[in-house]
């Protein structure tokens, strides 16, 4: 066997975090607490370190949080922690949080700001919004908002939208995987779900499920006796623990997919009887793929990868009893994105591999009753703007770089005054940073909810300290569809500092802003003045439901045991407070040894389930839009970077979450910064050496980082991971390090679901 | 009474680092790249892109191989270092004098000096802590996404640790030094 590396030196050389935190940074005495050897009761609750919300129980000793530990019984997440759901601690205890309400009193972005009391900061965003609302002439999509966190975002658009009337709503969807839920939706009519550990071979193009981390899935791929074959410009880890690993160049996954189905169409491989069954205009999607000729030949001029392996992993596809191609969950790549996840859907459902075990499933979710709430309707009150010029889009979280850009253009239809951030590092999160400042200047209101003082946070009018995930109880969530199982994120802790739940804080601002909203809106709106004149002032705002904290009047425990007693019963409302989770199994869960457990058993679990639906290959409305209806490549999508120019991708590492975890001591202290990852005889050839410090300039910008020449990745391709580069000073740990990806990523977007696409953007490299 | 060991499956390591981290919070380590009980050893592919042999890259997790003749035992002048009821190889810090002989002793570099109590420190199989209230799983062991790690009693017969190494091949690092670790790992 081969010699493998074993010392800690080695390890260090990689590391770059030594021991200068006991000299500077840290105010906090609080780093890490051994646990004692006591018995103690150990609380259910859901991480939020990421979007994967993992089940684990949290040790709290004298009042301190000394560990979190997995949670066996939850389907999801396979009873693991990974490395940042074991870090949450240091997220609770981080310093530099913010602690209590503040009002800017320097410039925008200048960081001078006064700490005030919760009513003094309500009454200030009060005066605010009338004046705005007043002026706008109750136009209540003056007030955008929008929200990163999964969890309870449901809630924050009631208040906002459904109760305050505001149509725009903007969410992560658009810098992330609308495309992916969009084109499975309009191919199979359901976003369905991926069983990665009934599939026997499977395909991932470009996810990194074992550095982006997805419950279950990467769990399952390491246990599953699968083949897996992965295509990724750059040698992932989840590359190396491939069966196969396909180079490729960015942006040519669609050109493999559409050979493969060249070939299955060609040589008859895929599932004849499946087809005849659920394919709608099938003769179109053969003409076409075979009149394009789309061979393998063909592919590997477009990607890199031998037309030989193409064709003989079409095949292997094709003849595996459970084939599954991976559709991913994450950035949007390129302009086809669309078209390269459809191309997915049909591939698998070419193989049959739909509503069936390993391929995309439909399954069972529990359906949680919604509680009812009356919404007030606003006449005055204009619609989105961000969808015009897009043919799907999500109605729900809209288009980020559109609405952006008409923003700062002036180009929308009236003007947006007011922006309400919750959770969502705008000013890291989006391609061309500049831009999302410009528009934060432009805005008359910003108010940021957030638990950090974030780049965003640090552009605000008003910043509320919320409150982190284990300081508070959240509304029982559904979660998968395969083995469907409930979980509920009980209260680890009380909020420290003057920080509080979303929910009190929509509370204090609905009991604020209820009465002189209404007043607003009788001052403009018709039909709330004739109803007004027919019952009278109260009735005319009770029944019409002027009150926005009307979904809090109960608090979140006593609202979840009613929501879980009417529609399950004692058992299950037992189990979630403290298991945290329910399935039906729970009690009977077999342990598979070494701490891995069986959920539903085998014959339980929703595999295939009665459903009518359609593979549809052909999309009217986007031929009448002048797009492609089906799959299909254009000479624009070649990979043809100008000589001496690197297409820039990017990406993750399995420490960190996007931004949100970007000051988190522990995580910092596993990986400290990001670095250029650049082919290493390219880095030879410039000079560049390990950690010498680059400049990478786009047409947008430019960052400087430290280099990773490596043989991992194609020679006119750089990678460095997202969540660095942190412009706020508050942000002890992170500030100054690496460097940040949407500095110089072009704000390109698609036009079928309004997503920016990641990587579009082509870079110079120079030694500093 | 037990004697404790663990087996590794390391090929199926992803180099996530949630074991580090979760002996951190869980042994109050201090933070600092030092300061470590577990890590995670590794090479990248060979090759040159796009022939990149995979299979050449490997992740070996590492910590104190818990040897049954520890050298680290053998050198300390002042029997800091001692077996404890379970056969670990643990640390009394009252006794530590931080001559440093162990660390330098140790052919798995696996001690290191925590600089709030000046003695050195190592992995202990979390026997103060999780095992101390009863729990049968290390921190390490509990929280890794895809299980590498199998914990427990070797003189248990019927205990999995066991069952695996009698199933399962399996080899120890620098096993020609003659240290005898109960850290196995397996093929
Ligand atoms: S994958 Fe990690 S960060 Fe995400 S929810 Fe699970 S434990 Fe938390
Ligand atoms: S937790 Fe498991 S997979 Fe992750 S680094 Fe440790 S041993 Fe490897
Ligand atoms: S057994 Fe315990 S002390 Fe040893 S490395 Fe694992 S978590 Fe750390």
């Amino acid at each position: 066997m081969k010699i493998i590396e074993t010392s800690r030196r080695k390890f260090l050389q990689g590391s770059v975090a030594l021991c200068v935190y006991a000299t500077s940074s840290f105010s906090s005495p609080i780093f890490t607490t051994k646990t004692s050897d006591k018995k103690v009761k150990d609380i259910p609750y859901l991480c939020n370190m990421c979007r994967n919300k993992c089940a684990g129980f949290a040790r709290v000793e004298n009042g301190t949080l000394t560990k979190l530990n997995p949670n066996q019984y939850f389907p999801k997440s396979r009873n693991m922690l990974c490395p940042k759901g074991n870090a949450g601690i240091q997220a609770l205890y981080d310093s530099d949080r913010l602690k209590y309400p503040l009002i800017r009193i320097g410039e925008r972005g200048d960081g001078r700001y006064k700490r005030v009391t919760w009513d003094e900061a309500n009454e200030y965003i009060k005066d605010k919004l009338l004046k705005i609302i007043d002026e706008q002439k109750d136009n209540r999509s003056t007030v955008a908002y929008c929200n990163g966190e999964g969890f309870n975002k449901d809630e924050y658009i009631k208040f906002f939208g459904s109760k305050l009337g505001s149509a725009n709503f903007l969410d992560e969807g658009s810098i992330c995987l609308n495309t992916k839920l969009g084109a499975t939706q309009l191919t199979i009519g359901d976003i369905g779900e991926m069983d990665v550990a009934g599939s026997d071979y499977m395909i991932i193009s470009g996810a990194n499920r074992y550095e982006s981390l997805i419950t279950p899935d990467s769990v399952d791929m390491i246990h599953a006796k699968q083949k897996l074959i992965v295509l990724d410009p750059r040698c992932t880890m989840t590359a190396i623990k491939a069966d196969e690993y396909l180079p490729l160049h960015p942006g040519t996954d669609l050109a493999f997919c559409l050979s493969m189905i060249y070939i299955a169409l060609k040589e008859e491989l895929y599932d004849k009887a499946y087809v005849k069954k659920y394919f709608q205009d099938f003769d179109k999607l053969q003409k076409h793929i075979l009149k394009n000729k789309y061979t393998a030949q063909w592919a590997e001029e477009k990607s890199h990868i031998s037309a030989e392996k193409i064709e003989r992993i079409t095949r292997e596809f094709f003849a595996a009893s459970h084939p599954l191609y991976y559709l991913g969950r994450r950035s949007v790549w390129s302009a086809n994105d669309f078209q390269l996840r459809r191309a997915m859907v049909l591939i698998n459902a070419l193989a049959g591999s739909i509503n069936r075990k390993g391929g995309i499933i439909f399954g069972k979710p529990f359906r949680l009753k919604e509680e009812e709430i009356t919404e007030p309707f606003y006449n005055n009150a204009e619609g989105r703007f961000d969808l015009d010029g897009i043919v799907y889009g999500s109605q729900k979280g809209g288009s980020w770089l559109n609405f952006r850009e008409k923003v700062i253009n002036q180009t929308a239809p009236y003007t947006v005054k007011v922006l309400f951030v919750r959770k969502h590092n705008i000013m890291q999160n989006m391609p061309n940073i500049t831009k999302t400042k410009k528009m934060l200047t432009m805005m008359d209101l910003v108010v940021v909810l957030d638990t950090m003082p974030s780049d965003t946070a640090m552009m605000a009018d008003v910043i509320l300290p919320e409150c982190t995930y284990l300081e508070r109880e959240d509304m029982v969530v559904s979660f998968n569809r395969l083995e469907p199982s409930l979980a509920l994120r009980n209260r680890v802790l009380a909020p420290l500092y003057e920080s509080k739940t979303m929910q009190d804080i929509l509370k204090g601002l609905g009991k604020k802003l209820s009465t002189p909203l209404f007043e607003i809106s009788s001052k403009y709106d018709e039909d709330l003045q004739d109803a007004i004149k027919e019952q009278g002032k109260t009735k005319a705002f009770n029944e019409g439901g002027y009150n926005l904290a009307e979904l809090y009047k109960d608090d979140i425990s006593t609202r979840n045991k009613k929501l879980i007693l009417t529609q399950f019963d004692e058992n299950v409302y037992v189990s979630l407070k403290t298991k945290g989770v329910w399935h039906p199994y729970i009690e009977n869960q077999k342990n598979l040894g070494n701490d891995l457990y069986e959920y539903y058993p085998e014959d339980k679990r929703f595999y295939t389930v009665q459903k009518k639906y359609k593979v549809n290959c052909f999309l009217k409305k986007l031929q009448k839009y002048g797009f492609d209806a089906m799959p299909t490549w254009h000479d624009r999508y070649d990979f043809k970077p100008a000589k001496d120019s690197f297409r820039v991708i990017t990406g993750r590492y399995v420490t960190s979450t996007q931004t949100a975890t970007t000051n988190n001591m522990m995580l910092k202290d596993m990986k400290e910064t990001n670095r250029l990852w650049i082919n290493a005889q390219v880095a030879k050839k410039l000079e560049i050496e390990e950690d010498d410090y680059v400049i990478v300039t786009s047409s947008v910008s430019s960052v400087v980082l430290q280099a990773y020449p490596t043989n991992k990745i194609a020679p006119q391709v750089v990678w460095f991971a997202h969540g660095f580069g942190a412009t706020a000073q508050e942000l002890t740990n992170a500030f100054g390090k690496g460097a940040s990806d949407n500095m110089i990523i072009e704000d390109k977007f698609e036009k079928i679901y309004g997503c920016a696409t990641m990587h579009e953007t082509d870079v110079n490299i120079r030694k500093l | 009474m037990a004697r404790y060991g663990m087996a590794l499956d390391y090929k199926n390591c992803i180099n996530c680092k949630a074991c580090e981290v979760a002996c951190k919070e869980e042994n109050g380590v201090e933070l600092g790249a030092e300061k470590h009980r577990i890590w995670v050893g590794g090479n990248n592919p060979e090759g040159q892109w796009p022939l990149l042999d995979i299979a050449s890259a490997a992740f070996l997790p590492s910590q104190c191989q818990q040897c049954d003749e520890a050298p680290c035992e053998e050198v300390c002048p002042t029997h800091a270092t001692y077996y404890d009821e379970n056969g670990v190889v643990r640390v009394d810090a009252d006794k530590c004098i931080l001559c440093s002989y162990c660390m330098n002793a140790c052919p798995y570099d696996a001690r290191y000096v925590d600089d709030r109590t000046m003695t050195v420190d190592k992995c202990t199989f979390c026997s103060d802590t999780r095992l101390a209230r009863g729990e049968t799983t290390t921190a390490c062991q509990n929280t890794c996404p895809t299980k590498v790690r199998t914990f427990g009693d070797l003189d248990d017969p019927n205990s999995e640790i066991s069952e695996l190494l009698r199933t399962r091949e399996h080899f120890s690092l620098k096993s020609h030094l003659g240290t005898n670790p109960k850290l196995f790992y397996l093929t």
